[in-house]
């Protein structure tokens, strides 16, 4: 194991490893526990897991590092979610995608500096009616106008508080 | 009267959830039942006098949940009167024929009780007493049902060759991996009719010979998989799974596990990169075993052909397509939400009639049909029938719903660049093809895009395009070149003035708009000059102001706050 | 077993056999990138696609099972576009060069590369052989050649490119002194025999290679020495005319015949040695200096650039006087002023129409002699030759300004009306450009020029069995060593001739990176070594040789600053085969490249990211052949690496002895580490 990984706390797997025990194609479903559980994926973690399941850590990085909804970073403590789905194109995420980094500072994949916010854009949420549209832990907030969007993150700013 | 309010994902967003606390805190009893389709309307509250709904209630918001409450308890409807659907939204969903979306919006998804009182479960009942395996492939043979995941192929041979495959040990699959941006049927299927999915697989997994079964749903769909977990867990404990395992396995974000051989590489835990075919999953599939893979859609439709018979079916649609469709209608359109139709209407009786046409009274351009790997479809072609066949001729596809209506303030060029620009990043990057060739698509698109476009840039996509069609290894690569393909055949001359004149004639690249004020409708009220992020803007009070080209971003906030009118663009 | 037909060729193959392994046994060769026989097939190259009668959909080879009755196409239309198109793909994100700039630039291809390499590491001798794989002269012409290679130079982006020219004569001087030439490799005799017209840089090289190449060579030169422009042109204090003689001798030394103050016309007609020989090669030069066509050019005391220079160099009497300009801003003009500082001018003018910036000749030539005490004169043309008495006394020069740029993107001189300048002079010397003497070869056609016409690849003429090269055909006068690059084709069609043949040389596609200095900005700074010299002062007064010559440690210093950019795949690489094999155009669909890393440090084995093709082959081979999983994919789409996993020190452990990812990677992205 690498000297300067982060030491994770790895006995919070162990619970996810008896989940699926015996399983040897679970390990899409493990990093997606794993990631519940420490709100990323460790490089520790990804290490221990590929012991359990007995593969390489090359290749659970290889998964990891596929699905999008997998991250090797922490995450802001409001994950948003914005959808750049075609509705939501059509009916203007562009402007969305402006107001909030106009609100937080923040671009795609970004973190605020105080770590409340994290922006990810994403392919589509399947709210299309609703469209423009993003999801902040998994509340869908629909018709959004820039406007909306930045008086919706600062309501949830102020609610942290 | 009963209370029911919509808690699809839909209405959720538009507030559901906080209305149900508000009626709760009332003392009201209140239900839930999934999505009605009509998205644009929510939240929707139906008032019940037993199985009779007595009146639908749009956009409702919380200050109107004390009328809502006492109308419910009194039965006097006239104050909330002016909640009512109109007849003009009605009409919506009276020009519809839902089998598959037929107990969306009515019963109530948590429930499986609630199903079962819609003649849930009664056609895997039958499939087990009374018909053979044999029997229930010929009924959806009769039906004509295709798979309503976008290519179409029939259903009854796709089970036939799974039960005929060799081996004793075999695997059935929903794909409920909706990732076409713009398509929401399955979402809204699994999250207000949950049963009726697992119905159609138990009845699909007795016909081929499988013992276990997976749906692999969106991980972006959470209210989806509850319902879906809550009524496996109902099903078992009703005894009704009989000797089939069903089981949930999140994907987690990657469009091209919509392909058949990604997502079993993704069920298998590795990533989810497609196979090489031959050999079909009906020979090698999941761990190598025979398997059967389709969509939500698909089975959905299953138990009601297996109860009204698959010539009730194949007796709605045209000679190629047979049953009904669901479509996703979205965009620029009056009324978005679910629309289940019978093949052969055209595009213009589903966006015209029961979308209402366009928003804000401004024109048709063109309907997106297919997503990612679908087309652009112009006004000239809106008489087009849906049909498999017939919306392939135009270059798009039916795909597996997702139908997004376009005005004239969307730019085709930036639409191709847009789908592009999801396929590339969606890319898994196993073929050259695909990895490399829509990663220059798009970059030639965003460069005409940005007004650095060329001569011979069109001639360039075209024969990228040609050559990925041709070379790409799956699906996702084959079809990627649909959207720059049909805009050009159906939008050349929108390409032409990106790149000959440097513009956009919808007015959507930013790049290529130029703002200016015109000095004669300018009042000088300064407030453009206000809320010019950068500053672009001078002009002292009462006298027209003026844009620094050099420093405008060309942002359009002086339009958007200009109460005169007065700039250009 | 069962029948198909590819290509029209009838196969019988065993059942299960793939389209690519029952081509194969036909003979066909289907391109492929990502297939290997001891792995499942995977698909992702795309470069094996196939047409199959009766279906819609091109198939790749590599995975599609021959069956009974098949009627396969590999080359139809369809699949080539798409071959094509996968290549063009590939290359436009192959960010890789398969050659170093140096080697690319040099008009011979000389694998500078290769011997800076050698130098550096104290491989003398090896070095020399390496320049001689390519031509004959390095000692002469590591002395006077302007050096296109360091022009191109990577390292100039860094600092300052490697002193690539002064290696090569370095390595020629310190294996002269040690004795220790290889032997080069002759093949042995094929009876044929070759006359060649013209003994220099040309005549020599093509001399060099048809004698290794077996053949009997004959070299006839209208003056004493061979050598050509080398020994009659290019001053002694440049190239000692001792050093050269060694190289020509050591031609000679091969087996071929010298045959000197032999003039064609005079001593013999070209049609007497076609009649003696098999084949013959026309190299006679440019030995004409270009008149200017002024009033006054018959005077005496007025030279042309060369004529002076050979003059000098062959010691004859050369009174100048005093106060000496040449014309003209190329090297020829540079060695014309600096032989006339030696000859004893007190004044010496260079009179040029352009400005400093314009000038042809090499920064350091210009640098040196103002060094030595020219003057230039900048912005004038003469306008007449002043005389009096039949001789040289001045000359009235033009004035000129720069107007509008022309073709070249060089701003053209035009004259400013009615201003004029006089100087005195006692010489004048006219190096405005040198011509090919046509005298003798009357029966050659020519070009609009009145260079002879030769085909610009394989130098063959119109007469059968004759051919020509160098500054004498063509575009004329220009480097020595890019007529020594004509020359080495020149041989190569001759030996093609004789063995009944022709020559059709195809230009390689190879892969090519675009830097900047941007892309260098992290690059450690190695100051170049300085060349020592000779003082101005003292150098000024005779014709010694100026440069001084690197110390082998100096050299072996220089030679490590190389960015080694050139592949060492590049004979071995798959990719590059396939290119050419498919014409590839590496740079018409070049856009942003993807994630690229070098990683060297950790095993013996260099990662370069930028070359890779994601073909997968390594880390397929490292799972299911070495058993051991190291290597994964990372990322998706377009951003997709292969990345070992090695934050795990037992995993670098288990990356040992076997090096099969190496072995297989169809490119030159790995490379097994000497350590």
């Amino acid at each position: 194991m690498c000297e300067n990984c982060v030491k994770s706390d790895l006995s919070l797997l162990e619970p996810v490893f008896r989940e699926f025990e015996g399983d040897e194609h679970a390990l899409v479903s493990i990093l997606q526990k794993a990631q519940e559980v420490y709100g990323y994926l460790p490089i520790d973690a990804v290490y221990r897991i590929a012991e359990n399941q007995k593969v390489s850590p090359a290749k659970v990085l290889g998964v990891a590092t596929f699905y999008s909804q997998f991250r090797l970073q922490p995450v802001g403590k409001n994950l948003i979610l914005l959808c750049k789905g075609t509705a939501c194109h059509v009916n203007g995420a562009d402007t969305i995608a402006k107001a909030i980094k106009e609100e937080l500072g923040i671009g795609d994949g970004e973190t605020t500096a105080d770590g409340v916010f994290s922006l990810k854009e994403v392919a589509c949420l399947g709210c299309c009616s609703l469209s423009p549209v993003m999801m902040v832990n998994e509340t869908a907030y629909g018709s959004l106008t820039p406007a909306k969007a930045k008086a919706i993150l600062r309501g949830i700013r102020d609610e942290g508080k | 009267m009963r209370i029911v309010i919509g808690e699809g994902s839909c209405g959720i967003a538009a507030g559901a959830k906080k209305l149900h606390s508000a009626l709760s805190q009332l003392g009201a009893e209140v239900g839930i039942t999934g999505c009605i389709g009509m998205c644009y309307l929510e939240p929707i509250i139906d008032l019940y006098e037993g199985q009779d709904l007595k009146a639908r209630l749009v956009r409702v918001q919380d200050k109107d949940a004390q009328r809502i409450v006492d109308a419910a308890k009194s039965g006097d409807l006239s104050g909330v009167e002016d909640l009512r659907i109109s007849s003009d939204d009605e009409s919506f969903l009276s020009k519809q024929t839902r089998i598959a979306l037929r107990h969306c919006g009515i019963i109530d998804p948590e429930s499986i009780d609630s199903y079962r009182a819609a003649d849930g479960y009664k056609a895997i009942a039958k499939v087990r007493e009374s018909m053979t395996p044999e029997e229930v492939i010929e009924e959806i043979k009769i039906s004509g049902l295709a798979g309503r995941g976008g290519a179409g192929f029939p259903t009854w041979f796709k089970w036939n060759a799974a039960r005929n495959s060799k081996g004793d040990e075999k695997y059935l699959i929903c794909n409920a991996d909706e990732g076409d941006p713009g398509a929401f049927m399955d979402r809204a299927v699994i999250e207000s009719d949950p049963h009726s999915l697992l119905e159609g697989m138990l009845i699909a997994a007795y016909a081929i010979g499988a013992k276990r079964a997976f749906v692999y749903v969106r991980a972006e769909y959470p209210l989806a998989i509850i319902r879906l977990e809550k009524a496996i867990a109902d099903a078992t404990a009703a005894g009704i799974m009989g000797d089939c395992e069903i089981r949930i396995k999140a994907g987690a974000g990657a469009f091209v596990c919509g392909e058949e051989t990604a997502l079993i590489e993704s069920l298998e835990g590795n990533r989810g990169m497609p196979r090489l075919k031959p050999p079909f999953p009906a020979e090698k599939g999941y761990i190598q075993k025979p398997s059967n893979i389709n969509n939500v859609e698909t089975f959905a439709n299953v138990a009601w052909i297996i109860l009204n018979g698959g010539k009730a079916f194949a007796a709605m649609g045209t000679e190629n397509s047979k049953g009904t469709k669901v479509f996703a209608l979205t965009g620029k359109i009056r009324r978005g939400g679910l629309v289940e139709i019978p093949m052969g209407l055209t595009l213009r009786d589903v966006i015209f009639d029961i979308g209402g046409g366009i928003r804000d009274g401004k024109k048709f351009k063109a309907v997106q049909m297919g997503g990612p790997s679908g087309g652009c479809i112009p006004e000239s072609l809106l008489d087009t029938r849906i049909d498999y066949k017939e919306l392939g001729a135009t270059g798009a596809i039916m795909g597996s719903g997702g139908m997004v209506v376009m005005d004239d303030s969307t730019c085709m060029v930036n639409m191709a660049r847009f789908f592009l620009d999801f396929t590339a990043k969606e890319s898994c990057g196993k073929c050259v093809h695909c990895r490399i060739g829509t990663k220059r698509l798009h970059e030639t698109l965003v460069r005409i895009t940005e007004g650095k476009g060329k001569e011979g840039d069109v001639e360039l996509l075209e024969e990228l395009c040609r050559g990925i069609k041709d070379g790409a290894l799956c699906g996702l690569g084959q079809t990627a070149p649909n959207p720059v393909l049909t805009t050009i055949r159906y939008f050349r001359d929108e390409y032409d003035a990106h790149i000959r004149q440097q513009q956009c004639p919808a007015k959507e690249c930013v790049a290529l708009r130029r703002f200016t004020i015109d000095p004669v409708k300018c009042r000088g009220c300064t407030m453009c000059a206000r809320n010019c992020p950068v500053g672009a803007i001078t002009g002292t009070v009462k006298n027209p102001h003026v844009i620094d080209q050099t420093k405008c971003i060309k942002c359009g906030a002086c339009k958007a706050t200009c109460k005169f009118g007065a700039i250009n663009d | 077993m069962i029948k198909l037909t590819i290509d029209g060729v009838t196969v019988e193959v065993e059942e299960g056999t793939t389209v690519l392994a029952a081509a194969e046994k036909a003979g066909i060769e289907i391109p492929n990138l990502c297939f290997m026989k001891e792995l499942s097939p995977y698909g992702a190259c795309g470069i094996c696609v196939v047409e199959v009668e009766k279906c819609p959909k091109l198939l790749r080879a590599c995975a599609t099972k021959a069956t009974d009755g098949m009627v396969v196409t590999t080359n139809g239309e369809r699949a080539m576009r798409a071959r094509k198109l996968a290549m063009e793909l590939l290359m436009g994100d192959h960010d890789g060069d398969c050659l170093g700039p140096c080697k690319l630039n040099c008009p011979a291809h000389t694998d500078c590369q290769k011997y800076v390499k050698e130098i550096s590491e104290g491989r003398f001798a090896d070095a020399v052989a390496t320049i001689k794989e390519t031509f004959p002269l390095p000692a002469a012409i590591g002395r006077v050649c302007p050096h296109p290679c360091e022009k191109h130079c990577r390292r100039g982006l860094v600092e300052s490119p490697i002193s690539i020219a002064h290696l090569k004569y370095f390595a020629a001087d310190q294996v002269r002194a040690d004795g220790n030439e290889h032997p080069v490799p002759v093949s042995s005799p094929t009876g044929k025999k070759v006359g060649i017209v013209g003994g220099g840089p040309a005549g020599l090289s093509a001399a060099f290679k048809l004698a290794q190449y077996g053949h009997a060579v004959t070299v006839y030169d209208q003056m004493p020495e061979m050598g050509g422009m080398l020994r009659y042109g290019i001053p002694e204090y440049r190239l000692p005319k001792s050093i050269l003689k060694c190289e020509t001798d050591a031609i000679a030394a091969l087996g071929v015949k010298f045959v000197n103050n032999f003039k064609i016309g005079r001593d013999a007609q070209l049609e007497e040695l076609r009649g003696q020989f098999d084949a013959l090669i026309v190299a006679n030069g440019a030995w004409k200096s270009t008149p200017m066509r002024v009033k006054g050019e018959d005077l005496q005391g007025v030279w042309g650039g060369i004529d002076f220079l050979r003059a000098v160099v062959t010691g004859q009497s050369v009174e100048i006087g005093n106060r000496v300009a040449i014309v003209g801003g190329g090297n020829t003009a540079m060695d014309a002023c600096r032989t006339a500082v030696r000859c004893g001018a007190k004044e010496v003018y260079v009179v040029y129409r352009r400005t400093r910036k314009e000038m042809p000749a090499e920064d350091i030539e210009i640098a040196e002699a103002e060094e030595e005490g020219v003057v230039f004169k900048f912005l004038c043309t003469p306008d007449e030759i002043l005389g009096r008495d039949g001789h040289v006394v001045g000359a009235k020069l033009q004035v000129m300004e720069l107007g509008e740029p022309d073709e070249r993107g060089r701003r053209k001189p035009v004259p400013v009306p009615g201003k004029f300048e006089t100087i005195e002079l006692d010489t004048m010397i006219i190096a405005v450009g040198q011509r090919n003497d046509p005298e003798g070869f009357e029966l050659m056609p020519k070009t609009e020029k009145g260079t002879i016409a030769a085909d610009p690849k394989n130098f063959e003429t119109s007469l059968p069995g004759v051919f020509a090269c160098g500054d004498t055909v063509n575009r004329g006068a220009g480097i020595a060593i890019a007529a020594i690059a004509q020359a080495n084709e020149a041989a190569l069609a001759v030996n093609a001739f004789l063995a009944g043949g022709r020559y059709e040389p195809v230009e390689p596609v190879v892969s090519e990176r675009n830097l900047t200095a941007d892309n260098f900005k992290d690059e450690p700074r190695i100051p170049r070594v300085k060349m020592p010299q000779r003082s101005a002062e003292e150098r000024r007064h005779d014709f010694k040789e100026v440069n001084l010559g690197l110390t082998a440690e100096a050299a072996m210093a220089e030679a490590k600053r190389c960015l080694k950019c050139g592949c060492h795949d590049y004979a071995d690489c798959k990719l590059i085969r396939y290119a050419n094999l498919l014409r590839t155009d590496t740079q018409r669909l070049r856009g942003d490249f993807h994630t690229g890393y070098v990683e060297a440090d950790l095993v013996a084995i260099e990662r370069n990211q930028r070359k890779c093709i994601t073909c997968n082959q390594c880390v397929r081979v490292c799972e299911q052949i070495a058993k051991k999983g190291l290597l994964g994919l990372v990322g998706r789409g377009f951003k997709t690496v292969i990345k070992p996993e090695f934050n795990d020190p037992s995993a670098i452990a288990g990356c040992r002895d076997c090096h099969l990812c190496v072995d297989n990677c169809p490119t030159g992205a790995l490379r097994l580490l000497d350590k």
